[in-house]
Order: structure tokens, then C-alpha cells, then sequence
């Protein structure tokens, strides 16, 4: 229970008791002010009435005439004459019945109406005592008008009170709400800053601290991100020409070689300078590092009409190219060209037939592994060089990967599952290596048709090529929500979607609604996982979906991260649950590097995940590096 | 003043068993609050009741208002600068000073304490044929019907009520009588009974 809360309840039985004790006392006094002035009118009653009697001298049915007359035309209970030896000498008494007043008051309000007495003479002597006792019954409805009143102004004032007091506690406990907001930030690694200091002192000293160790933790993480990225410039960056190094390749192609890569295929082109020692000893090294940085100026240059293209410097002599959607021809027309144009950068002092450059052209597919793709285009660039002759350009063709399945009957396959509603999901497990247990699922979209189950990795790519993708993610989606395997109850488990379906325009709208309908009492924890790529490029953009996520409380995770050298603020802005990087990333990686990557992740509560972890000898290294969690055939292995 | 601790003296080994009716604080408070005068007063007023315990009725009647009519008449406004005010039997001794009701009440209390049963005993409001003024006297009823003697301040003869022609009565109260009705319902008596009685509790002087 919140303070606020505590002090509401505490405020209201204090005012309410209050109020009661205020209202029992008023009313008592009141109650006891009646029955005094029923006795005073009793008395006065007595007191004049005797005195008339006296004139009856002893007259008893004067006497009687005259008590009658009186009590007739007043208000009495009773009024009776006693002689001096106690015996009734006459007596009158009222059945008079309390009206206008409710039961229970009559029966929880006893009001007993006091007896006044004065003496009665004839002449001389004393007759008697005159008792006189005043009706209650008007007392009754006087009090009770009394009640009624004080209870009808009390409760007004109670109202008033209390909504004054509510306010004054909001105001006072204002800074109490914001504090709790920044604790709760702060459990949530984020880095929230109180600039406007709380007036109460209390309040004020618990900010001031917070606000430091908020403050702590963001340097940490600054400090880190700094590193990190300083790290990753250097072990990425070749620091003559400022192009990506092989490592980086190595660590990038994989973005290229997936299965749901919206670009299927493109160029790989390596191109290398042979006879660079010759060049050397004719042009002196000065000269020769400028004609690297020539030679990268038109790599770039010839680069940038391809979109996510990449140039990289393989060694001292050898560039790499990467131009996705890149035809073979004109990889070929734009080879010559550079050929050509090398002849122009290459100084006329150098011998062309010893100093030269090479282009070995290879066109990859997106299902080809890394290792394959670096192979063919090393293949290419040897038969490039072997050309005795100017334009040493090779293509090395591409060996034809027919599909089994054509066009249409993918498209059959898909509209079927679509139709029929029979997407699966996969399941795979991510373990912590340290203790065993399982961190979460990896939920892994699949079609069934009337025979065969299809994995992610078999139908995305003729999805992508049929434009079905982004349907098919919808769909599953949808159907993780609407019709969440019953296993999954009570789990946390991850789900990727597509920089494709991410960016269509429909889907924010789509995953809103689908989210108010299903999303708000799910039976297990979703973390849907984004490309790295993705978050760093379009974190504001972003944003809104993080938005949309939290209020469902759905996390975001990272996936294909490779560590490139730039700002991290993003992982602050969009707190992913973790991030999930190939094994390779974090076993080539210097131990700087990592040690770097895990402070920021930790600063913000960011877990550190490898991924295609097969085999299990690696798990040694990731501990060792402080990696305990992984993704992979090992996990199976573990079991 | 050696003289008057002997008497003291004297009166506390004649009635050292006996409750007097004034005690020796409040005899001094006097001496302190008025002069020696008022201490007399009060001593030879404790005197004189203790010298009747064992006395008739009618000895204690005409002693007491014997004795208290020696006190002089004054008006509350005078004495009290109040139109009307029931003076404690302390106030109306040590002052020497008192209205009608003043004696009334010194001889009731002085009678109540030497025996006399105050269901005999009446306030008496009375009309004055010969001061042509309101008035009051102390009645005492041997019986409830008997004739009462009249104690008044204005006769130092204790008559009959037929041998007072020049008063009428009008009202009898007695405050002790209404006092013991009034305790059952755990009421008040009369305002200036009740205060009267409050006042002689606290030793009002």
C-alpha cells in the first residue's frame, strides 16, 4: 500500500473520529441542556402552580380544578400533589406518544424527564409537595432535530475537511509520487533526473541522492559506450584508409547471408593491388599509402550507388566489395570502369605489368554461408590475377541453386497456412551455462501444409520473393496472441519480427489493435526481438513501438548485433531485455571489448546472449568471458 | 487574649466528643478576614449553642432568636450590593449585617444543628401589615398541622402564628424537604437553595 494511501486512510479515521467525538459530545450537551430545561419548566411549573394552590386552602377539589387546568393546557408527563405523610392527594398522568421521531432514536436515547417539586401551604401550614414532570416527548423532537441538524452540518464540514486534507496531502506528498517514479525508473535502468528539488527536507535529501546515483549510473554507462566504441574503431578500422577491417566483414556478412534477407543476392568483389613492394621501392611508402587512399576513395565513390553497400580492406593489398542487388553485368561494366581508372591513379614511374589491380567478381546468394561467399570471391580474385594481361577481371559464376519447390507452389503452400491458419511455432531454448536454467524460449514461425511442417529458414525467403512475408508475420502474431500454445503458459518467450514488416505501414495500427484484444492478460511474458541494425538506424522511430510494447508490458531484444563502432545511446533509449550476438561476435572480440559491451549492458539491466552456439567446446570461452547465456544446438546438448 | 484560649480550651475539654458547629479554622479565617469583634461573635455564638444541646425545644427556639436578632437589619444592596442574596449563617455573623431571609436562615441552620427536625421547620414568605413590605420569617410545626411558631427579626418574642396578626403568610419552603424529593431524580432544589447549600459547604464567610 502506497503512503498516500496510509495516510488517507489515517486522515479519514482521524477526522472521522473527530468529528464523532465532537458530534457525541455537541450532542450530549445538547441532550443534557433539554432535560435542564425540562426541569427548569418543571420547576417553574411547580413553583407558580403552588403558589396558586396556596389560595385554594386546602380546597382538594379546588385544588384538583386547578392542577387540571394546568396540566390541560400545557405540555406534561405528570403532575401530582403528595401530603406531608406521602400520600397522593391527586395526581394526573399523560399516555402521550412520541411522535415525528424514529423508533431507534426513542430506544438508543433514554431521556428521562426530571421531577421538580415545591411545597404547598394553606395559610400557615404546609399541605404538601407538588411534583410537576414535563412531557419528553417534545424534548425528543427537539433532539432529535438537533441530531439531525449537527449530523447533516458535520458531515458537510467532514466532506470539506476531508477533500481539503486530500489536497494538502497530494500537495505534500506530490514530491513522494515523483520520488517513486524515479525509483521505479531506476529498478527499470532508466535514468530519470529530478531537476526541481522537493521543498520538504525529508523529501529534498532523498532526491539529491537519488540524483546522484542516477547520475553515477549514467556516467558508467556513458563511459562505457565511449569505450566500447573507441574499442570497436580500432579493432574494426583499417586506420590508414578508415575502411572496415576483415574482422568486421567476418562479423558483418552474416546480415547479408540470412535467410530472410530482403535482398537475396548481390557482388562480391575483392580487388587487389599487386606488385605493392615494387611500388614501394619506385614511389617510397609516403606515396604508396596515398595510393591506397586514392584507390579507397573510388571504391567508395563507385560504393554508394548501392544501398547497404560495404568496402573493406581485407590486408595491406587486398579491398573488399559488397553491393547488394548488384547484376553480374554490371559488377563486370563497373570493374572495367575502376580498372580503367586505375590506370590513372597508378603513377606512370610503376611498371603496369608488375604493379596492378585485380578484380574478382563473385555473385552471392543470401543462403550461402560466410565462409563460402569469402572462399568463391578469394577464387575469383586468384583467377583475376593469373589474367596476363590489362583488365585482370574475373566473374566467377554461381553455381545454379534451383529451388526444389517453384514459385507457385510456394505460393500455394503459403496461402494455404494463411487460409487454414496453420502456422506453428518452433520452439528453441536459450540456457544460462552457469546455472542451467532456462532464461527464455525462442519462438521460431513455421507452416504446416497437409504433409510437411516448413521451418522459418525454408519458406521466408520464397515468401520475401512473393511479397508474403509481412503477411505471414501478421498472421502469426496474430495467432501467438489470439491462440497462445497452452505450453507457453507461465514461460517468457521471444519472437522476431522482420525489418520488413516492421516498416510496412500498416502494422503499428495492426499490432495496436490486435494488442487491446488479446494482449492485456496474456499468459506469458513476450519479448519481441528487433535487428540491431534496425534499432541504431530508426531508434526514434522506434520509439513508438517500445510505447505500444510497454503498456502491454512486452519487452524489446536485440538481435544480430556485431558491435560496430558507434554510439550505444539507443540501448538507453529503447532498454532492450538483451541482446543476442552470433557466438563468433563475442569469441573474436578482445576482452576489452567485452568487458566494455557487458558494463553498459549492465548499467541498464541488458543481458548478453550468444547465439548459434553449436558446439560446446565454445562454452568454455563464453564463460571465461563472462557470456553464461547462449542459444544454439549446445543448448540441446546441455539438455 | 489569654482569656479567650482558656475559654477555647475550656470548650474543647467540655465537648471534645461533640461536632461544633463552627470549627476553630473557620474561626480563625474570621479573625483573619474581619476583627476580633466577628472571632467573639462566632465564639460566643458556639458557646451559646453548645449550652443547648440539652436544652427544650422551646429554650433552643427563643435562645437562638434571642441571639441572632441581636445581629443588625441590612439590605443585600447595602451589605452585598446585590438586590437579593441568601448569605451563609458565617457571612451574616462575621458582617453582623443581614436581611430578613439572612436571620431566617442563621436560625434554621442553627436550630437543624442543636436537633430540631427540618421537616418542622419552614421558610415562611410572609406579607407585613405593619411594614407594608414583603417578608420572611422562620415557622416551626410541632406537628404538620399544629400551629407553628413564628421566628421573626423584627420580634424578639417567639408567638404563635395567631398571636401574628400583622402577618400573612404566603408561601412555605423548605429547602432540606425538597432537597430530599429532588436527590431521588438527582435534580436541584431551588437556585438559591442550591447555592446556599454550596455556600455553606465551602465555608463561606
Amino acid at each position: 500500500m502506497t503512503l498516500f494511501k496510509q495516510l488517507s486512510i489515517l486522515v479519514t479515521l482521524l477526522l472521522l473520529s473527530i468529528f464523532a467525538t465532537v458530534l457525541g459530545v455537541n450532542f450530549q450537551n445538547s441532550a443534557k441542556s433539554v432535560q435542564d430545561q425540562l426541569y427548569t419548566d418543571a420547576k417553574n411549573t411547580a413553583t407558580s402552580l403552588s403558589l396558586s394552590l396556596a389560595s385554594a386552602n386546602g380546597n382538594i377539589s379546588m385544588i384538583s380544578t386547578m392542577i387540571n387546568a394546568n396540566f390541560d393546557n400545557g405540555t406534561y408527563q405528570s403532575i401530582s400533589l403528595v401530603d406531608m405523610n406521602g400520600q397522593v392527594l391527586y395526581e394526573r398522568h399523560s399516555e402521550r406518544k412520541i411522535a415525528d421521531v424514529p423508533k431507534w432514536f426513542v430506544k438508543y436515547i433514554p431521556i428521562k424527564a426530571p421531577i421538580a417539586a415545591a411545597n404547598v401551604s394553606a395559610g400557615w401550614n404546609p399541605i404538601g409537595l407538588l411534583n410537576v414532570q414535563c412531557d419528553t416527548a417534545t424534548a425528543y423532537l427537539h433532539l432529535y432535530t438537533i441530531l439531525y441538524s449537527l449530523t447533516i452540518s458535520f458531515s458537510v464540514i467532514f466532506i470539506i475537511s476531508l477533500i481539503l486534507l486530500y489536497i494538502l496531502l497530494i500537495m505534500l506528498l506530490k514530491p513522494l509520487k515523483n520520488i517513486r517514479l524515479q525509483a521505479e525508473a531506476i529498478s527499470n535502468n532508466k535514468f530519470i533526473i529530478q531537476e526541481k528539488l522537493p521543498y520538504t527536507q525529508d523529501f529534498k535529501e532523498v532526491v539529491q541522492v537519488m540524483n546522484i546515483m542516477v547520475k553515477k549510473v549514467e556516467d558508467i554507462f556513458n563511459h562505457a559506450n565511449e569505450t566500447l566504441r573507441h574499442q570497436s574503431e580500432l579493432l574494426y578500422k583499417d586506420e590508414a584508409t578508415g575502411l572496415y577491417n576483415k574482422k568486421y566483414l567476418l562479423n558483418k556478412l552474416p546480415e547479408y547471408l540470412k535467410v530472410d534477407a530482403q535482398i537475396p543476392d548481390g557482388i562480391c568483389m575483392m580487388i587487389a593491388l599487386s606488385g605493392g613492394a615494387e611500388a614501394n621501392q619506385a614511389l617510397g611508402r609516403e606515396l604508396v599509402d596515398k595510393l591506397y587512399v586514392d584507390i579507397t576513395t573510388m571504391l567508395r565513390r563507385q560504393a554508394k550507388d548501392f544501398n547497404n553497400s560495404l568496402v573493406v580492406r581485407m590486408n595491406g593489398t587486398e579491398f573488399f566489395l559488397l553491393l547488394p542487388e548488384c547484376s553480374e553485368e554490371n559488377a563486370l561494366s563497373l570493374a572495367n570502369y575502376m580498372d580503367h581508372g586505375s590506370t590513372i591513379l597508378l603513377s606512370k614511374d610503376l611498371d603496369e605489368k608488375v604493379t596492378f589491380l585485380s578484380f574478382g567478381v563473385y555473385k552471392y546468394h543470401h543462403t550461402q554461408s560466410v565462409k563460402q561467399v569469402i572462399s568463391a570471391s578469394d577464387y575469383a580474385l586468384a583467377q583475376a590475377k593469373l589474367i596476363p594481361h590489362k583488365e585482370r577481371v574475373y566473374l566467377h559464376k554461381t553455381v545454379s541453386n534451383d529451388e526444389i519447390m517453384g514459385k507457385e507452389e510456394w505460393r500455394k503452400l503459403i496461402k494455404f497456412a494463411l487460409d487454414h491458419n496453420t502456422i506453428h511455432f518452433d520452439t528453441y531454448k536459450v540456457l544460462n551455462i552457469k546455472s542451467g536454467e532456462l532464461v527464455h524460449n525462442v519462438l521460431s514461425i513455421a507452416l504446416l501444409s497437409e504433409s510437411q511442417k516448413y521451418s522459418y529458414g525454408h519458406f521466408i525467403a520464397p515468401a520475401i520473393s512473393l511479397g508474403l512475408d509481412i503477411q505471414i508475420h501478421k498472421k502469426a502474431v496474430e495467432k501467438l496472441l489470439k491462440e497462445p500454445p497452452f505450453e507457453l503458459k507461465g514461460t517468457i518467450c521471444s519472437l522476431r519480427l522482420s525489418e520488413h514488416y516492421l516498416d510496412n505501414p500498416a502494422t503499428y495500427n495492426g499490432l495496436k489493435s490486435l494488442f487491446e484484444k488479446y494482449a492485456k492478460n496474456l499468459s506469458f511474458k513476450l519479448i519481441i526481438e528487433l535487428p540491431d541494425i534496425v534499432l541504431a538506424k530508426n531508434s526514434k522511430q522506434l520509439q513508438v513501438f517500445k510505447e505500444l510494447f510497454e503498456n502491454y508490458n512486452i519487452q524489446i531484444g536485440i538481435f544480430e548485433f556485431i558491435g560496430e563502432p558507434r554510439d550505444y545511446n539507443y540501448l538507453k533509449e529503447l532498454r532492450p531485455a538483451y541482446i543476442k550476438a552470433e557466438v563468433n561476435y563475442f569469441l573474436s572480440q578482445t576482452s576489452e571489448n567485452i568487458s566494455s559491451l557487458q558494463v553498459a549492458a549492465n548499467s541498464i539491466g541488458i543481458d548478453l546472449i550468444a547465439t548459434s552456439v553449436m558446439e560446446l567446446e565454445a562454452l568454455g570461452t563464453l564463460k571465461a568471458r563472462k557470456i553464461n547465456m547462449i542459444q544454439g544446438r549446445a543448448t540441446e546438448m546441455l539438455g | 487574649m489569654i482569656l479567650k484560649y482558656i475559654i477555647l480550651f475550656l470548650l474543647a475539654l467540655t465537648f471534645a466528643n461533640a461536632e461544633a458547629y463552627v470549627s476553630q479554622d473557620m474561626i480563625n479565617n474570621v479573625a483573619k478576614k474581619y476583627n476580633k469583634f466577628a472571632e467573639n461573635r462566632f465564639i460566643n455564638m458556639e458557646h451559646k449553642l453548645e449550652g443547648l444541646q440539652d436544652k427544650t425545644t422551646i429554650i433552643k427556639l427563643n435562645t437562638v432568636n434571642t441571639f441572632f436578632n441581636q445581629v443588625n437589619y441590612k439590605s443585600d444592596m447595602e451589605n452585598y450590593n446585590m438586590a437579593d442574596y441568601w448569605a451563609t449563617p458565617w457571612e451574616f455573623l462575621a458582617r453582623d449585617a443581614g436581611d430578613c431571609e439572612d436571620y431566617v436562615i442563621a436560625k434554621y441552620f442553627a436550630l437543624k444543628y442543636l436537633g430540631i427536625d427540618p421537616k418542622q421547620m419552614y421558610f415562611t414568605y410572609v406579607k407585613s401589615t405593619q411594614f407594608k413590605e414583603a417578608h420572611m420569617v422562620l415557622t416551626y410545626f410541632e406537628t404538620p398541622t399544629s400551629e407553628p411558631l413564628v421566628l421573626d427579626n423584627n420580634n424578639r418574642f417567639v408567638l404563635p402564628a395567631s398571636k401574628r396578626v400583622d402577618l400573612t403568610p404566603v408561601y412555605n419552603f423548605n429547602g432540606d424537604v425538597l432537597s430530599a424529593s429532588a436527590k431521588k431524580a438527582n435534580q436541584k432544589t431551588t437556585q438559591k437553595w442550591d447555592d446556599l447549600i454550596l455556600n455553606i459547604k465551602k465555608g463561606k464567610i
